[in-house]
């Protein structure tokens, strides 16, 4: 902040301009409220047309995650993950840049988090900082091979990243069945971590139950800020949002697109990085097969419900692993399959990825106001 | 290294890799379509699967197994229609309309046959049967070739006259040269009189099509049965190929037939001494190499070669 005092000119512009980001943001936050109610109603139609009770599916979906409190440990945790997942996609898009990375990047850090957890010994606290680092070191790494050939070379980073996905998944897989397998176990899973790099419980801290949930989320809604503050108020972040908006012009305007296109790919690996120190660290313990599931996909679609603002993507992550948890419940409870949350994450994904829909509406309301006129 | 090249020379190996490739050729050429038409078609995936589904519980409920895979291909030309639609009518992301359609069709299988067969697995409770083989009489009694080309499903003699089909559809008719017009430049072809979007209609349909015998070829050919999520990925390994050969047919053709013989090989090794997963990589290092030296070339040529609508 500088010394000399504002005119009231550059007051007043100054308040315009948070007012225009304040409306931003509502405007961001009403689109993904409508774009997941319109989704919900297309899958009470579903259940209704296979011949299922939606009402009491609902209920179970919607009520069931927070019945106990061991349930909202799960959600909480599932969120943890996926919010950072989503995340680290986050910051590509808003370059325009299409990275479908997050599941190599996840992998490789998990399983950076857990070869420095397991095989370094250190002094507590340091045991827990060192394998998140690694791990956000070897996701920025992962990130950085299409960054570089789609920044410097113009390769394709949809098909370079998803390459790199098939790659990673196997070599996990390899590493996991084989050297990194616990010796002497018959399943298949490495060793534990040490305790000293585990990332502590929520439950120790509020002395009930909440699963697995871990102080991962802490570091998560951390990390959500600070991107919020990279992408808002730096010079960095200027340039991922010019390059995003208008690479030519950017260019034009003496930004190093290429570079700024790299430094997206590395901050988005990175973050999936810690998503993978999280899944180890705090939810699992050691490597399983298969650790991230399908999260890095969902991932895409966290970030898209909350159109790349990191903010948003907390709000998303949280809601939308809220339908995940409350699925599984669904279908205890319930006779209607789970699989039916995909569904409607699938409808939301097209509805937010129609962009002439919005405007078709407001085109048509427009058309009736000037007809009752 | 012997045992290796043992393995490698023998016809089941062979027939093995004409079997693996199939559904990589079908939808590879798919998704080339789709690409030379100017909308990227990411769905494949997605397109394979409902159709393996839908092939599946159709011919399961009605006892007939060409009637499964008609349905079965006609759900995965619907799914590329309304990629269509979704692009040229709502002005979707071609990709991100592609992941939503990839992830209804993934959760959609899966509810379809948890409602309907109460199995969270697949349809192996249903006797669907599979798609009939092809014997070509004579060419049994030749020795090697006999034992390589009897016996295989007719999606699989499908799939390689794909290859010429489409080569012929680009080069060769009034309707291929519209489609490659329209994926390279649409203004310029709308100027001269090529209705866009009826082109990139037709050729989305078409994509979805190829796609669907992929599927259906899974389901009703490769086993006799829908199992949840079992494309596992391959219409993005085709999309791949799509990339690697060069958005040619033939090499598209040569790097489709490239995938499905590394992964033949990955099973044959699971046999040896070799890890399989570590194996399975080369097809994937080879296209990101071929990836980055296909991207510096035309950097240096400066746009030579046919470019991707996603570029």
């Amino acid at each position: 902040m500088t010394t000399t005092p504002m005119t009231a000119i550059e007051t007043e512009d100054r308040r315009q301009y948070r007012t225009t980001r304040r409306r931003d943001f509502a405007v961001d936050l009403s689109m993904a409220l409508a774009t997941i109610l319109a989704a919900l109603v297309i899958g009470f139609l579903v259940m209704l047309a296979t011949g299922n009770d939606p009402i009491r599916a609902y209920e179970a979906m919607l009520t069931g995650p927070l019945d106990r409190s061991f349930r909202v440990g799960r959600w909480l945790e599932d969120a943890t993950t996926l919010t950072l997942l989503g995340l680290s996609v986050a910051i590509p898009f808003r370059a325009r840049q299409i990275s479908l990375g997050a599941e190599s990047q996840v992998y490789a850090g998990a399983l950076a988090a857990a070869t420095v957890s397991i095989f370094l010994p250190l002094p507590p606290v340091v045991a827990v900082v060192v394998p998140m680092a690694a791990a956000a070191a070897a996701g920025a790494g992962m990130g950085l091979v299409p960054g570089t050939m789609k920044a410097r070379l113009g390769a394709n980073e949809i098909v370079a990243t998803l390459m790199l996905n098939a790659i990673v998944v196997r070599v996990y897989d390899y590493l996991v069945n084989g050297p990194l397998k616990e010796p002497g176990s018959n399943a298949v899973h490495s060793e534990n971590i040490r305790p000293d790099s585990a990332l502590t419980p929520l439950s120790d801290w509020f002395g009930i139950p909440l699963g697995r949930a871990n102080i991962g989320l802490g570091v998560m809604l951390l990390t959500a800020v600070a991107l919020w503050l990279l992408i808002t108020r730096t010079p960095l972040g200027y340039r991922i949002r010019m390059t995003g908006a208008n690479p030519d012009f950017a260019a034009y305007g003496g930004i190093r697109v290429p570079r700024v296109i790299e430094w997206s790919f590395v901050i988005g690996g990175a973050v999936a990085g810690l998503a993978g120190a999280h899944l180890v660290q705090g939810v699992y313990g050691r490597l399983e097969p298969g650790l991230a599931g399908s999260l890095a996909f969902e991932g895409i679609v966290v970030a898209l419900l909350a159109r790349n603002n990191p903010l948003v993507v907390v709000v998303a992550g949280l809601f939308y692993s809220y339908l995940r948890a409350g699925g599984d419940i669904m279908e205890q409870q319930t006779d209607v399959g789970t699989e039916i949350v995909v569904v409607i994450q699938a409808v939301i994904v097209l509805l937010v990825t129609a962009q002439a829909l919005p405007n078709l509406l407001k085109r048509r309301i427009a058309r009736r106001q000037v007809g009752v006129r | 290294m012997s045992s290796v090249l043992d393995v490698v020379l023998s016809s089941a190996f062979l027939a093995a890799v004409l079997r693996i490739a199939t559904p990589y050729l079908l939808a590879a050429f798919g998704g080339l379509v789709a690409e030379r038409a100017g909308i990227s078609n990411i769905a494949l995936d997605g397109q394979m699967l409902s159709a393996a589904c839908t092939g599946a519980l159709v011919a399961g409920y009605s006892g007939s197994v060409a009637l499964g895979a008609v349905s079965g291909v006609a759900m995965a030309t619907l799914l590329g229609l309304l990629l269509a639609a979704l692009r040229l009518e709502l002005g979707a992301d071609a990709i991100i309309a592609g992941i939503g359609l990839n992830l209804l069709a993934s959760g959609g299988t899966a509810y379809a046959v948890y409602s309907l067969l109460d199995d969270k697995g697949g349809t192996s409770g249903l006797r669907s049967g599979s798609l009939p083989t092809v014997t070509l009489p004579g060419i049994e009694n030749i020795p090697v070739a006999g034992d390589v080309l009897s016996g295989q499903n007719m999606i699989t003699w499908l799939a390689f006259l794909a290859a010429p089909f489409v080569a012929w559809l680009f080069y060769r008719t009034r309707f291929g040269f519209h489609l490659r017009a329209v994926g390279e430049m649409p203004d310029a072809a709308e100027s001269v009189g090529i209705a866009v979007r009826r082109v990139q209609y037709t050729g989305l349909a078409l994509s979805g099509a190829l796609a669907g015998l992929a599927g259906v070829f899974l389901s009703m050919g490769y086993v006799s049965f829908f199992v949840r999520d079992m494309t596992a990925g391959r219409g993005f390994i085709a999309l791949a190929a799509v990339f690697l050969g060069g958005l040619r047919p033939w090499g598209v053709f040569l790097a489709a037939l490239g995938f499905g013989a590394a992964e033949a090989l990955a099973v044959q090794l699971g046999t040896l001494d070799v890890p399989p997963q570590l194996v399975s990589t080369i097809p994937y290092v080879m296209t990101l190499v071929a990836l980055a030296l296909y991207a510096w070339r035309r950097k240096r040529r400066g746009g030579a070669v046919p470019t991707a609508a996603s570029l």
